[in-house]
């Protein structure tokens, strides 16, 4: 970029600059690391981005032009905004199936099911294991019937359907697949999104049920399945918001998403599937926090350029849409406090901030009270209107990728890449990212950032408002919020209804679909033995999530997780 | 005689998959010189109390974040009473304030919620164990 006269002009003029400096550079407070652990330089140059071998047009090129670094849209916010959302979720269908309608009724076009853990782990409501836990964390959804009660006089023309199931993800698709088909709807038609990703879930979150293996060959179906007859559908989404929230640092972050998004397209292609029938159906959520704020900005941009080369180069994709990386930007919790919590407001704007200067295309933040329990609905409206004030009011919306060039930006995203190709580089050493989750390799690589962490946190050399520093007085105490809590009774509630549809439905038929799915697992994945119309007709006849899952669990048991620490 | 070391069992308890609490603890915990026996995710009063006993630990820490606390630890507690076994346990993780008085009233020595820091737990970990051996 730069011609070598100037290159060796700036060169000197650093040299001189450094040299009259000397006694003033003796002032500064300390050495400069990122929470991540890179070293933050005084000053960035061009000399920083020759280091790199920096080159305009391959390494950022054009918004909307391979490689995308620095957006997927040739006008981004100058077209459309980011999309705001926040994430919540209700018991029983009874109580969701109001909450959406009042949703469609103001305009929204997607229904959000956010389910209760027992679910998201294989478990019916009547199971003893799930005692204490139904309907409390989110919406439990067993059978066909409860989806018949959700979705009653919801019209799937209008409203899309996005689950965060991930273990039993096809259990979720196949309820949504049946009640469309009874409602004669084409599945072409078929709007929403499945999370269907579990190899975070072993990485960080802890929703698994079966092992990897497994996993990949479930999430394979779907994507085979939705890759060939849903096209309006996104098969999954696949996560680093979790690692990073479990601890992982934003390189570790963005390796581990690169390497579960390349598991999951190579489980579709050994299908058969062609890789630009899947790709563009892939989604990322990727962790957005204030506390990294450069960082956060030099991983996403970094993301974008990797998951281009990775489908450009490696799964040889011919569509652009295949090789964009589409930014579901997801602001954690763990960054928030409970300790003067208000300031938590101004740590979701810059987190949005961050986002934005990111070109995410939808962005989740959460609520000033995360820390006291699931948000009070005061709470969830001012996290949007936080999100409002930065696309309305700054002007971040004016140009693309507005950091684009700074000499720091491109240096931090360059080195941010180059640091993760590394990262990704030892697990494919040591056998893959499976093999990884099977040994504990990268639970460890997380839980050693996590400790990390904490002792810098807890030693002080990681600065909280209000927490570590600029404490409130002994004895003001924190104002603790009017938290929300589901009811014991929806627990007596839920297991009464699936014990009553476990007892009028034709058992014999659901034995026959459950002993079908068994011996089918029990085969080896390949492009003709997808599950999907199996777990359909098990649905149909209103075999449960449990069920289903049990059916699984016979032909492939359960994972054991590793050591740990 | 070399002085036995602190034996401690820390497990996740039921459903909730969030360890990060719990793992730093642990991690924090063997740094200090502790024995630490972790059981890990998805684990229910029964086995967590069985292995207690078993592996003759002096204490129990438990990590709960997704709220069926007030079902799982009670159960937890007099599951190992009734097996005749008076080892101390805490709780970690995401308690609301209000259920403190009444988990310490169903037999929970300590709880540490979020925020709570590492040496603070390492410290009343080892003064359980003085208080254990004071004649």
């Amino acid at each position: 970029m730069y011609t070598k006269t100037s290159i060796n002009q700036l060169k000197e003029a650093v040299a001189d600059w450094t040299k009259a400096n000397e006694a003033k550079f003796k002032t500064e407070r300390k050495e400069f690391v990122t929470e991540s652990g890179i070293p933050i330089k005084r000053v960035y140059t061009p000399l920083d981005l020759e280091e790199k071998g920096f080159d305009y047009l391959k390494d950022i090129g054009l918004p909307g032009a391979y490689p995308y670094t620095r957006n997927n849209s040739p006008v981004g916010y100058r077209g459309k905004l980011w999309e705001s959302t926040a994430y919540g979720g209700k018991g029983t269908p009874e109580e969701s199936n109001a909450l959406w309608k009042s949703q469609m009724a103001a305009g929204a076009a997607k229904a959000y099911i956010a389910y209760d853990l027992p679910t998201q782990l294989g478990l019916d409501p009547d199971n003893k294991k799930a005692a204490g836990e139904v309907g409390r964390v989110g919406i439990s959804m067993v059978s066909q019937k409860d989806w018949e009660v959700a979705f009653d006089g919801i019209d799937f023309h209008k409203m899309g359907v996005s689950q965060v199931l991930n273990a039993p993800a096809i259990f979720g698709l196949a309820n949504h697949l049946t009640l469309a088909e009874k409602r004669g709807i084409d599945i072409s038609d078929i709007t929403g999104s499945q999370q269907n990703d579990v190899l975070k879930e072993y990485m960080a979150r802890g929703n698994y049920v079966f092992p990897p293996a497994a996993s990949i060959r479930l999430a394979g179906d779907i994507l085979q399945h939705v890759g060939l007859h849903m096209p309006k559908y996104q098969a999954i989404t696949v996560s680093g918001v979790h690692q990073s929230e479990r601890g992982a640092n934003n390189v570790n972050e963005l390796a581990l998403m690169m390497l579960n998004g390349m598991a999951y397209l190579q489980a579709g292609v050994d299908r058969g599937v062609d890789v630009d029938i899947m790709a563009p159906g892939v989604m990322f959520l990727p962790g957005v926090d204030h506390y990294v704020f450069f960082e956060e900005i030099a991983k996403l941009r970094a993301a974008r350029r990797m998951w281009a080369k990775i489908l450009k180069e490696k799964f040889k994709a011919k569509k652009p849409e295949s090789m964009q990386y589409r930014i579901y930007g997801a602001h954690g919790g763990m960054g928030l406090h409970r300790e003067q919590y208000l300031n938590n407001i101004a740590r979701t704007a810059l987190a949005a901030m961050a986002g934005a200067l990111s070109g995410v295309e939808w962005l989740d933040t959460r609520s000033y009270d995360e820390q006291f329990g699931i948000p009070t609905t005061e709470a969830q409206v001012n996290t949007i209107r936080v999100q409002n004030v930065v696309a309305y009011e700054t002007g971040v919306d004016a140009t693309v990728d507005p950091l684009g060039g700074s000499y720091f930006v491109e240096s931090l995203t360059s080195e941010t890449e180059e640091r993760a190709w590394k990262v990704m580089e030892d697990i494919e050493k040591l056998g893959g990212v499976v093999r990884c989750i099977e040994t504990g390799h990268v639970q460890r690589m997380i839980a050693k950032d996590s400790y990390d962490w904490q002792k810098r946190f807890e030693s002080g050399e990681i600065k909280r408002v209000g927490v570590n520093i600029f404490q409130s007085s002994e004895g003001e105490a924190e104002k603790p919020l009017r938290v929300y809590r589901s009811s014991p009774a929806i627990e007596k509630q839920r297991v009464d209804t699936v014990v009553e549809v476990k007892k009028k439905r034709d058992n014999q038929k659901v034995k026959r679909c459950l002993d079908e799915l068994t011996a089918l697992a029990r085969e080896a994945p390949t492009a003709k033995n997808n599950m999907i119309p199996a777990v359909m007709e098990a649905v149909k006849e209103y075999a449960t999530v449990g069920e289903v899952c049990d059916a699984f669990r016979t032909a492939w048991g359960e994972f054991r997780e590793p050591n740990a620490f | 005689m070399q002085e036995r070391k602190i034996r401690v069992l820390l497990s996740k308890i039921g459903l909730d998959g969030h360890d990060r609490g719990v793992v730093n603890i642990a991690m924090a915990l063997r740094d200090a010189g502790m024995e630490v026996i972790y059981l890990g995710r998805h684990v229910f009063p029964e086995e967590i109390a069985q292995a207690a006993i078993q592996e003759d630990v002096d204490v129990v820490g438990i990590s709960s974040l997704a709220d069926a606390h007030m079902t799982l630890i009670p159960d937890l507690v007099k599951t190992l009473r009734k097996k005749g076994s008076d080892i101390p346990v805490i709780l970690g993780g995401f308690i609301q304030p209000e259920d403190v008085p009444q988990l310490k009233a169903m037999g929970v020595a300590e709880v540490f919620g979020i925020g709570s820091k590492l040496p603070a737990i390492v410290a009343y970990i080892q003064s359980l164990k003085q208080t254990a051996v004071t004649p």
